[in-house]
């Protein structure tokens, strides 16, 4: 390449001269043996026992808090020296000519003075296909990452990082195939807005494939994910709605409730307790300062919690949906295709018949690798929101080649092309899932999270733990996404591992390894083994060795896992 | 110990405990707690001096426990009256009242939406041919079918997206290469070194210092601007900007002023006076101050006047906002948007500047243009960039490559103004169309805005655009969720008329103007918007707006 060594701009990569057979495994591996699937068995209308949130031991919250003290205390003093002899470095920040500052200091010191310390752990550049090995582009930190260079190097890590539920994230096969097929004939721009001009048969194919695979009667699709919710809500509530949310929900979500003008009430995350109460204390009180009733009331929870890994508690809702007369709305956007014995969802893991929920809505960005987002309902409710919902009439539809790979990653999955292959991603999922979980519990981590589900957070606490995890993780070629606050609450840092199908059982036990002795370093084992089976009384601590050897199968059973004992009906 | 009780005063009844321990207490201090006996000392000797001092300490000591063991308050008032009513109430007069409530349908179901529904039928859809210049198209479910109809109705206005065979191969090349989706937001590896190259493309190519991607161009706006609002902060805007705007100034919650659409006097009077009233708060900062308006309107077509907005804004220490989605790639001749227009530098008369892919790039996504330290912050703290899943690869190959085409060879723009001009000066040329209808739009835009004349549509529709302005606000105050006007509904009816008979009659495809009543705020009224493309010659644009001309004409003197 003619990128100069030093060069401050991420270089565009040649794709690599890797062989088709490489290029394939690299981006799904192939299944090893047949005993690591996992068949995933719903429920049926029962609930899970409630995750367990453990809590850390007191000395590790308050050496997160002294190390949150510290480096608040050097951010300002940071703050100051900048501010007094650099002021051009902080322009932004500053007022200039009778300027107001771009952005407030205020606001913006976590993001400054903390996020910036760790700045190489976000945000790496990366190409190619996310798949199960992901191309991360070298780069080279400068001045307490004020600036990256780029060598023009690629390192291959194992990726637990992208929402690449069921492998979807290919360059071969036949999602890949049909998304070219389509660029060529129906062209790859999307004209404008649906009701205008930007719908194709395409669309309309994709839209009931859609509404047929999550079990409703219409579904609707928009080019964004985050658009999907964040110009949803405005359509049908008003300032004399109410909205009960969970607190744990996302931007999005917030968004999109704050557009349309409605009240909003949050819930703690998953109390259904408390949850019902505040639905009856809001029926009775109606309107602030009016009292009169409220016009609607509609529940918003997501389907699987993207920062908990845990799912919402499905069988409640409804119950409590139906008791109360309001209305639900799910946002699927990581359980659908992840989660449930045949992928449709959080449905599909309790049994609950997807018509008690009236809205549901999920992203095609994960488990499809493909983007954008859809809203599933009743086709007179979709007639409506056709005619009411603002990016149907103003933003641009959803192109034709990311339709053709939604199109082919469903039917695949339902097993209308290559059958056999959507199962196996599922078990695939599953097991990989039960198996990472498990491996890190009895390893003495702290994990959250439902059995099944794919997002595995493991908590570190410590700010100063997440480049030092991250940075580990990449020397040994593995990706990893590390989140704080505000995503998290304030000390429960954590590193999310995202599950694919495209991993296989053999790099899952690199990675426990890996974990083992990074957290070993660390200290990361601090789980006093509330959240996972006991076993003799004593917080698990299990060597490698025996986790590797024994979690592979125990990870099948229900026994292992403390939700799955003994379901509530 | 017992001295100490033999030391007190019989009279005063003191319980033993509290003796024993207050003498344990003292105990303690003064041989195991280190230093603890200079506290009793001082403590002694504060006595001594001054016995009343003790007694209010210890006083404010006991208020001290009492305050931290007593409950909290709620303090939102409104809570806690729900609460108080809920608390009053017995069980069952609760579930009484639980089963009485009636909630309103999930949405409106009320024949008044039967009624609109006639749109639903009307929207075209597509075959496998795709959306070009030519399309086969069925409507209705599939009850009406039409082929090779002349496609006037696209937002792709240079069309290089399906003509250019460079740009097909590279979206072949890149979907091989990367798959479709990115699977990740844009910090956690979701940003693929395409995305990267692209933020350098978009800025070197409108000469700016960064870039920021963005997945859809409605949610850029509403997005990118209340990421740098917060209450307090001043926004001037022009009040006929687009839904994405409106949005985005509604979610930035801060104080809103509207000057009259493209009016430079009325605009500067506005920054006048808030200037003023700023400088007799004496606040202590200086409050955000922006002006927002649009490149080319989307709902006029007609465009802004940067030269003044830009002297304006230096003049009142302003920051100037334009939506670009439209004018990009479209405005100049280059395509560089409206400060090429003007011949002026973007970098130093635009500081936002909101973009879409999806219109004369023809891919799909929008982006935000601007300084250094503007992107810098777009990129940490703007929701929808933060929290969304990166485009995919393929769709930021399009526009670097059209960049790239664009930056050797312009002839597909000024081929685009050609034809922008003949269609506009083809339907300003008739006389006879300037009795029903108004043209607003300016030459220069690719799309061709027509409403009906005031005075036409008050014989025939009999209403105003204040009249319909005025029912939707009250509506939307009150809280309506359906917005159904009748007049309304029947000028919208008679467009889709006119839209229906050339379709049918001579195979183009022009539409109504797509609005929403329910969610606009500011006045607006319904018109027909037809658009050109680079890829079609002049011939067919001169032969098809005769026919379109000639159509609006039957009709409108037929109502």
């Amino acid at each position: 390449m003619s990128q100069p060594a030093n060069d401050t701009r991420v270089p565009l990569i040649e794709p690599g001269e890797v062989s088709v057979d490489i290029k394939r495994e690299n981006e799904f591996g192939a299944l090893t043996s047949k005993d690591y699937l996992y068949k995933v068995k719903s429920t049926h209308g029962k609930q899970l026992k409630p995750s367990v949130f453990e809590a850390p031991p007191y000395y590790i919250s308050l050496i997160t808090y002294l190390n949150y003290l510290i480096l608040i205390i050097l951010g300002h003093l940071h703050d100051f020296f900048s501010m007094t002899f650099m002021k051009d470095k902080n322009i932004g920040l500053l007022e200039h000519d009778g300027y107001a500052p771009w952005y407030s200091k205020f606001e913006s010191f976590y993001t400054r003075r903390m996020k910036k310390r760790i700045d190489d752990c976000f945000s790496r550049p990366t190409t190619g296909v996310p798949g199960r090995f992901i191309r991360c582009i070298d780069r080279i930190s400068h001045d307490l990452n004020e600036y990256f260079t780029y060598p023009g190097t690629t390192t291959m890590c194992l990726n637990l990082s992208s929402y690449n539920y069921l492998g979807f994230a290919q360059s071969e096969g036949q999602c890949t195939d049909a998304a070219i097929e389509a660029a060529n004939t129906y062209g790859s721009n999307s004209g404008g807005p649906r009701n205008l001009i930007g719908t194709t048969d395409l669309h309309i194919e994709a839209e009931k494939c859609i509404a047929a695979f999550v079990g409703k009667e219409a579904a609707m699709l928009n080019s964004m994910g985050y658009s999907t919710n964040a110009n949803f809500f405005n359509s049908f509530l008003d300032a004399k709605c109410l909205v009960i949310s969970d607190e744990l929900n996302h931007t999005s979500i917030r968004t999109g409730v704050r557009l349309s003008g409605a009240a909003v009430r949050t819930f703690k995350h998953n109390d259904m307790d408390y949850l019902e109460k505040l639905i009856r204390e809001q029926i009775v009180a109606g309107q602030p300062k009016t009292s009169r009733p409220w016009k609607k009331i509609i529940i918003i929870v997501e389907g699987l919690f993207s920062m908990e890994g845990s799912t919402c508690n499905l069988p409640a809702l409804v119950a409590l949906k139906k008791k109360y007369k309001c209305y639900l709305f799910v946002d699927e956007a990581h359980s659908i295709g992840a989660m449930g014995p045949t992928g449709r969802g959080v449905c599909d893991v309790y049994g609950v018949d997807p018509n008690d929920v009236d809205i549901l809505m999920g992203t095609l960005t994960k488990s499809f690798g493909a983007a954008g987002g859809y809203i599933a309902c009743d086709q007179w409710i979709i007639d409506k929101f056709k005619l009411d919902v603002s990016t149907v009439a103003y933003g641009e539809s959803i192109p034709s080649p990311v339709l053709a790979q939604i199109i082919s990653s469903l039917k695949t999955i339902i097993g209308e092309i290559h059958p056999g292959e959507g199962e196996e991603r599922l078990q695939r999922i599953a097991f990989n899932s039960r198996y990472l979980r498990l491996g890190l519990r009895r390893l003495g981590f702290i994990v959250y999270g439902a059995p099944d589900s794919p997002v595995i957070p493991m908590l570190l606490y410590c700010p100063s733990k997440m480049p030092a995890f991250s940075r580990m993780m990449l020397q040994r070629k593995i990706a990893v996404v590390v989140v704080a606050y505000p995503a998290t609450p304030l000390i429960e840092s954590r590193v999310r591992f995202c599950m694919s199908a495209s991993i296989t059982k053999d790099d899952i036990d690199y990675l426990l390894r890996h974990v083992n002795e990074v957290g070993d370093k660390l200290y990361l084992k601090v789980s006093n083994g509330k959240s996972s089976v006991p076993e003799d009384g004593r917080p698990p601590r299990w060597t490698i060795e025996e986790v590797l050897e024994k979690t592979p199968e125990d990870c099948k059973h229900d026994e292992f896992f403390i939700e799955e004992q003994g379901l509530i009906s | 110990m017992d001295s100490v009780s033999q030391g007190l005063p019989k009279s005063i009844p003191i319980p033993a405990f509290l003796v024993n321990s207050f003498s344990l207490f003292i105990y303690t201090m003064n041989n195991y707690v280190p230093g603890g006996y200079l506290v009793i000392e001082y403590v002694k000797k504060s006595h001594h001096d001054d016995p009343y001092r003790t007694i209010v300490e210890l006083l404010l000591f006991l208020y001290g426990v009492v305050y931290y063991l007593s409950k909290p308050k709620q303090s939102k008032k409104t809570l806690q009256n729900s609460k108080e009513k809920y608390n009053s109430l017995s069980k069952n007069e609760i579930d009484m009242l639980i089963d009485e409530w009636t909630p309103e349908a999930i949405v409106d179901d009320s024949e008044i939406v039967e009624e609109s529904k006639w749109r639903l039928a009307k929207i075209p859809v597509m075959d496998s041919n795709g959306i070009k210049k030519y399309l086969n198209m069925t409507r209705d479910e599939g009850k009406e079918s039409y082929k090779n109809v002349f496609n006037m109705s696209s937002n792709n206005s240079l069309a290089l997206s399906y003509t250019s065979k460079e740009i097909t191969d590279e979206v072949n090349k890149t979907i091989k290469n990367y798959g479709v989706g990115a699977c990740g937001p844009a910090g956690f590896y979701g940003n693929q070194d395409v995305h990267y190259r692209l933020e350098y493309d978009l800025s070197e190519f409108f000469g700016v210092e960064g870039a920021c991607l963005y997945g859809q161009d409605f949610c850029v706006a509403a997005s990118a601007l209340p990421a740098f609002n917060k209450r307090g902060d001043i926004i001037v805007a022009d009040n006929q900007i687009s839904l994405s705007l409106q949005n985005a100034l509604q979610l930035s919650r801060s104080t809103l002023y509207y000057y009259e659409h493209n009016n430079m006097e009325s605009l500067e009077n506005l920054l006048k006076d808030i200037n003023d009233s700023i400088a007799s708060e004496k606040l202590p900062d200086i409050p955000r101050k922006f002006i927002v308006t649009e490149g080319l309107f989307a709902n006029s077509g007609d465009i802004a006047n940067l030269p003044e907005l830009a002297k304006l804004k230096y003049k009142y220490k302003f920051r100037l906002v334009v939506e670009e989605t439209l004018s990009l790639g479209v405005l100049g001749a280059t395509g560089r948007g409206l400060s090429e227009f003007y011949k002026m530098n973007r970098a130093n008369s635009i500081d936002i500047t909101f973009g879409s892919m999806a219109t004369a790039f023809g891919s799909s996504g929008g982006f935000v243009l601007g300084d250094r330290h503007m992107t810098f912050h777009q990129h940490i703290s703007s929701n929808a960039y933060c929290f969304s899943a990166s485009l995919p690869a393929y769709t930021t190959r399009i526009v670097s490559k059209t960049l790239e085409i664009l930056r050797r060879d312009n002839s597909s723009v000024s081929k685009l103004n050609e034809l922008s001009k003949l269609l506009h000066s083809k339907f300003m040329s008739s006389d006879e169309l300037s009795k029903y209808v108004i043209i607003k739009s300016n030459e220069n835009s690719p799309i061709l805005h027509f409403e009906l004349r005031a005075d036409f549509r008050e014989k025939n529709f009999e209403y105003t655009k204040e009249q319909l302005y005025e029912k939707l606000s009250i509506l939307q105050r009150r809280g309506f969720t359906t917005m159904f006007f009748d007049e309304y509904e029947d000028e919208e009816v008679f467009l889709q008329k006119i839209v229906d008979s050339v379709l049918e009659n001579f195979n183009i495809l022009i539409s109504r103007r797509q609005i929403m009543l329910k969610h606009e705020t500011l006045p607006i009224l319904p018109g027909i918007r037809v658009s050109v493309t680079a890829d079609m010659t002049s011939e067919e644009v001169s032969t098809s707006a005769d026919s379109i001309i000639q159509t609006v004409l039957e009709l409108c003197s037929s109502l």
